[in-house]
């Protein structure tokens, strides 16, 4: 973002000296962008925040331990403390204007409640529902999210409904209530995302939609594959057409910085690649590897112009997807020599391919600016 | 008010809720160590380790297993219970001095417990009659013990060689809450209420 900034003032510069704009507008143009930087993630958000989960991280073990120097009630005490000294504290700071300080803060104290939760367990030898204790730590911390309106936090909320969705799906969570399916992940998610809005993160929303993916993947896993695989993809590309076709409207709605298709087409090639390995070894395979690279070469030349990580996450697919097909119809005749073989040459048309988009991405971007 | 006041507001608040709610649980479970019977339950060990909580041991008693026909009310439940149920566990004080299961019922029991008896609650998972070897697992919430980062295998390693019980607070209501590790006749661990 900081680099944006020092590249806009040099194209300002040159603007105002070819009268293409004057002075007054140069200057509302750069303190737009400046006040935006600071809103930003700068290398000292992400220095405060990394400082900010290792704390948290430090006072989960720490609670592990089970050190019996201190008495119990004087580890609640100071767990309370930071809980407490880090909302507080936290807002004073970003109430003056410092904002990473302050977000940091919050969530050292969101970890504090996850510590004292563990800590009370661990003092009472509760043995019982550890998804409940999950999810009343994600609870909490979307409520302080909803409070003090932090999109960290946000992000913090749901990545702990991740690792609880994690733990279930794993069997490393225990749970004596039967309404703690992986299924609630769903409500929990859609919470969160209504949240975001009101929190302005559109970092928890991407990590939503990633997170919603996963859980369908385990969904179309657990089930009958082809079925799901087949539905999955197809809400996926109904998703991609939709935002193809209203890009706007449906920005207006997610507020994804325009990057649903890229969510779509991730979804999409994880479905289809679902689908491929199930059907391996059957004719269908053919039908749904063609689908998938005609999957792919749509969204490039639907999406590729407006987003570069579509393009490159494209790519590295269509790259994957050869090897797949490789894989599953010759690989058997072919030696490893053969597949080095195949493999330099896919890499070297790839190259090519690229090369060729790349150029023409660039060359169309110049000439939409020229006109 | 400026937003920054605001947001301090809404800081001190958002903090008071948090620790009320923690405390509240501290406070519910030290009430069941305070006024809970005690009872003394037998038992059999096994051991990982919880990352997030440290060294425990893994308790298993006497009355986690309970043969399906002390479940007076079964033949009135659906041949499949499809999800995961509460139970009531009768227990009764045995001549040697510990508690063993005499009855249990998955509806509310038809009479209160007598003098020399507590009912305690426990989780059952989902029943299929049909594949069961007469037996059903029950858990109780307390079939952990915390200890000091390295001292879970010692004690590990001595539970298999020699008896080792565990002294129960039950409240009124059915909760339970390990209030003491016992090693023989010797007390290993006793709780303190907070």
């Amino acid at each position: 973002m900081a680099r944006y900034v020092v590249r806009l003032r040099q194209d300002v510069e040159r603007w105002v000296s070819n009268g293409l704009i004057d002075t007054g507008t140069a200057g509302k143009l750069l303190a737009d962008a400046e006040s935006r930087d600071r809103q930003g993630f700068g290398s000292g958000t992400v220095l405060a925040m990394m400082a900010a989960l290792l704390l948290g991280a430090a006072i989960l073990i720490f609670v592990a331990a089970n050190w019996e120097a201190f008495p119990r009630l004087l580890r609640v005490g100071a767990l309370f403390s930071v809980i407490a000294g880090g909302y507080v504290g936290g807002a004073i700071f970003k109430s003056r204007g410092h904002r990473a300080i302050g977000e940091a803060l919050w969530i050292v104290a969101a970890a504090a409640f996850g510590g004292s939760l563990a800590l009370i367990g661990q003092m009472y030898h509760i043995s019982g529902d550890e998804s409940a204790a999950m999810l009343t730590w994600c609870a909490a911390t979307a409520l302080a999210a909803t409070v003090l309106r932090s999109g960290p936090l946000t992000v913090a909320a749901v990545g702990i409904a991740d690792a609880w969705l994690a733990g279930l799906l794993t069997g490393g969570l225990f749970s004596f209530s039967h309404v703690a399916t992986p299924h609630l992940f769903l409500p929990v998610a859609a919470v969160l995302f209504a949240i975001s809005y009101w929190t302005q993160s559109a970092t928890a929303r991407h990590l939503i939609l990633l997170s919603v993916i996963a859980y369908a993947s385990w969904l179309v896993v657990d089930g009958n594959i082809v079925e799901n695989g087949f539905v999955m993809a197809c809400v996926s590309a109904g998703l991609f057409a939709v935002a193809h076709v209203a890009p706007r409207e449906v920005d207006n709605v997610v507020r994804l910085g325009g990057r649903l298709p890229v969510h779509a087409l991730i979804g999409f090639l994880v479905a289809m690649a679902l689908l491929q390995i199930e059907l391996e070894g059957e004719g269908t395979f053919v039908v749904a590897a063609s689908v998938t690279l005609a999957g792919i070469v749509a969204a490039i030349v639907l999406q590729g112009r407006t987003s570069r990580g579509l393009r490159w996450i494209a790519y590295l697919a269509f790259a994957l997807e050869l090897c797949l097909i490789y894989g599953v119809t010759m690989g058997t005749m072919l030696g490893t020599a053969g597949f080095f073989l195949f493999a330099a040459v896919l890499l070297g048309l790839l190259a090519v391919i690229i090369l060729r988009f790349e150029k023409r991405m660039g060359q169309t971007r110049t000439d939409e600016g020229r006109a | 008010m400026t937003s920054g006041r605001k947001l301090i507001f809404a800081s001190v608040a958002l903090a008071l809720v948090q620790i009320i709610f923690l405390g509240w649980m501290i406070v519910d479970r030290a009430a069941v160590l305070r006024d809970g019977r005690e009872v003394l339950l037998k038992v059999e060990p096994v051991d990982p380790r919880d990352l997030l909580r440290g060294d425990y041991v893994i308790l298993s008693y006497g009355i986690s297993r309970i043969p399906l026909s002390m479940i007076a009310d079964i033949d009135e439940l659906d041949e499949e219970l499809a999800t995961r149920t509460t139970i009531v566990v009768r227990l009764r004080k045995a001549q040697d001095g510990y508690w063993e299961a005499a009855n249990a019922w998955v509806k509310p029991p038809p009479a209160p417990a007598g003098a020399d008896e507590v009912d305690i609650e426990g989780q059952i998972p989902a029943l299929n009659r049909v594949h069961m070897q007469g037996e059903v697992r029950v858990t109780y919430g307390i079939e952990r013990f915390y200890l000091p980062e390295g001292e879970g295998r010692a004690i590990e390693r001595d539970m298999g060689t020699r008896p080792f019980a565990v002294r129960v607070a039950v409240s009124k209501a059915g909760k339970s809450q390990v209030k003491a590790l016992i090693d023989g006749d010797q007390l290993l661990f006793q709780e303190p209420l907070y």
